[in-house]
């Protein structure tokens, strides 16, 4: 413990700070419950004056913004469930087993986690034409994988390496078969990690842009940020507490899962590649 | 770390190590079927486009070589953009690590309601980018944002300032953003860096006496090095290939003076409907990104250890 007088000017040095960065999301917050008129007053009021729920009443019956929400729920748990079953079963394989090209494979994959979407849109595009599935939503759960897939790979892999390996082997010794030992002991174990792993493959589904404004282009099957961005561009006066009561409901399943992730906070975004 | 081994023991391997491969490899099947087609398929195909001059709304094409890369090399758009990428990139990686290593440093102190304060710290870097330029843009407004009105009732600026709409100020102001979007990247990893730190050589440094500059430059700094060195090798890579942030505040304008790289690619595809054009310059990109990957790489030494 030191002194309790720097204790004091660090909390409010750092307090000051935290607030000025969580700033603009409070001023979303804020602008999204202001009455239009409220919102060109000069000076602008701090918090509002009269509290409304218009604009979010107007955003869920007025606007096809409902529709996106359900089109990024699909998408996101869809491309979450194909991809951290393919990544679960792929990451005990890197980590477990041993074959040739096992590790230009692992190398392969934190490559291809790098690479830029936009290397890979043409190409997409040009072979969702082809295969006729231009502007639907499986288009953007095929487009997702390229990057969820080495995402929670990555991120799966260095979950796991976690778990002893002593008691595999002991499982193993016992007489059980690889995979009973996997689905015994191994799945068990990392549940806790394929949690956290799915759930950070859903927020980087649930945010992705370029896909979305790339390969589909009708409101029937355009994800939220596309929809939400087509809103702004399309509107004929920008309505801004509109758009910032969209916002707020866009960003409400990262705050609940923020709450639950807490703890894994430090690990996910790194895909654990900043282990220095 | 066990590759070398199962190396060594390759010689003679016995029938169960033979099946246990074999099981192995079938659970890495779905993945790299998965990855060749949707990912290796496309990349190899963005090279061979490359050599095409494809027009977008038809698809129809025609064998042009390699004269793509000669235009490319040629052309004022590609350096000007590849100028506006480095400046980005530089510009708002700089201002991530400064602040992201400051932040750290502050939230490792003992301060009140210390939980809280890390994780709400950590909010811009989830958001989706679309949220960010929406709030920021805003923000921005030059009317009614509220930026300039506390600038102008503080007496900084005389009159609004077009924050998105002429230069410099469209640069400074992506990268602003960019900084306060991807900073919490830097604190998050900096921050578990420092919790590993042992109290004791500060202690032993406090007894030699050392002040606490001394004690950041001799103690500090070096052990941060190595996280220091893939951070910024990482948010390097991931800050170049930047779309979303910069297309959606400024749209490459004013008058290119703010085009990346990667709003390029999307513009000759999708606007000047030249594709064949476009996969050359993705291909460049990729280039320089493999450069960054092979540097990583070697950086963490070893990608299975590395976990």
């Amino acid at each position: 413990m030191r002194a309790r007088w720097p204790r004091a000017i660090w909390t409010v040095l750092a307090w000051t700070i935290v607030l000025a960065v969580v700033f603009p999301l409070i001023w979303m917050i804020v602008t999204s419950l202001k009455p239009q008129a409220e919102l060109f007053s000069i000076p602008p009021t701090l918090l509002p004056e009269t509290v409304t729920f218009e604009h979010y009443r107007r955003l869920l019956t007025e606007t096809p913004f409902p529709r996106y929400f359900r089109n990024s729920t699909i998408l996101a748990v869809t491309t979450t469930l194909v991809v951290i079953a393919l990544g679960t079963l792929g990451a005990y394989s890197l980590l477990r087993f041993r074959y040739r090209g096992r590790e230009a494979l692992a190398t392969l994959v934190l490559f291809t986690y790098l690479m830029p979407s936009v290397v890979l849109i043409i190409p997409l595009y040009l072979l969702m034409v082809s295969l006729g599935l231009a502007n639907t939503i499986a288009s953007l759960v095929i487009a997702y994988t390229t990057f969820a897939l080495p995402y929670a790979l990555w991120l799966l892999r260095s979950f796991m390496a976690e778990i002893p390996e002593d008691i595999e082997s002991a499982a193993l010794i016992d007489g059980a078969g690889r995979m009973e030992a996997f689905v015994d002991v191994i799945l068990p174990q990392a549940l806790p990690g394929i949690v956290a792993a799915a759930l950070f493959t859903f927020i980087l589904c649930w945010n992705e842009y370029l896909f979305a404004l790339v390969l589909v282009n009708s409101d029937s099957v355009r994800p939220l940020t596309a929809g939400t961005m087509n809103m702004l561009i399309t509107a004929f006066n920008i309505d801004w507490s509109l758009l910032m009561a969209a916002s707020v409901l866009m960003s409400l399943p990262l705050i609940v899962f923020f709450t639950f992730l807490q703890g894994m906070l430090t690990r996910g975004f790194g895909a654990g590649a900043v282990k220095g | 770390m066990n590759a070398a081994t199962a190396t060594a023991g390759a010689g003679a391997p016995s029938s169960h190590e033979r099946r246990d491969a074999l099981l192995g490899v079938a659970l890495i099947a779905p993945t790299v079927l998965v990855f060749s087609t949707v990912i290796l398929y496309p990349l190899v195909s963005a090279i061979y486009l490359s050599l095409f001059s494809i027009y977008t709304p038809t698809l129809g094409g025609e064998w042009v070589g390699v004269n793509n890369y000669g235009e490319l090399l040629a052309s004022g758009r590609f350096w000007n953009a590849v100028g506006n990428t480095v400046v980005w990139t530089v510009g708002t990686l700089t201002l991530q690590l400064v602040s992201g290593v400051a932040v750290a440093l502050l939230l490792n102190q003992s301060i009140v309601f210390r939980s809280l304060a890390r994780s709400l710290i950590l909010f811009p870097y989830f958001l989706s980018t679309v949220v960010a330029v929406l709030v920021w843009r805003w923000l921005f407004n030059d009317l009614y944002g509220i930026l300039n009105h506390v600038l102008l009732m503080a007496g900084m600026i005389d009159m609004p300032v077009n924050w998105l709409g002429e230069m410099p100020n469209a640069m400074a102001s992506i990268i602003l953003v960019g900084a306060w979007k991807y900073f919490p990247f830097v604190v998050i990893a900096v921050l578990a860096r420092l919790q590993t730190i042992p109290e004791h050589l500060y202690e032993a440094a406090t007894i030699d006496g050392a002040g606490p500059l001394e004690r950041f430059a001799d103690i500090t700094l070096p052990q941060l090095r190595d996280v220091l060195v893939v951070v910024v090798l990482l948010r390097a890579i991931w800050d170049f290939k930047e779309f979303d942030l910069i297309y959606l505040m400024t749209g490459g304008g004013p008058v290119n003076a703010t085009q990346t790289l990667s709003l390029l690619v999307y513009e000759e595809a999708f606007r000047l409907n030249r594709m064949g054009m476009a996969s050359s310059y993705a291909v460049a990109m990729m280039l320089v990104l493999l450069g960054f990957t092979l540097l990583y790489l070697r950086q963490t030494r070893h990608p299975l250890e590395e976990a």
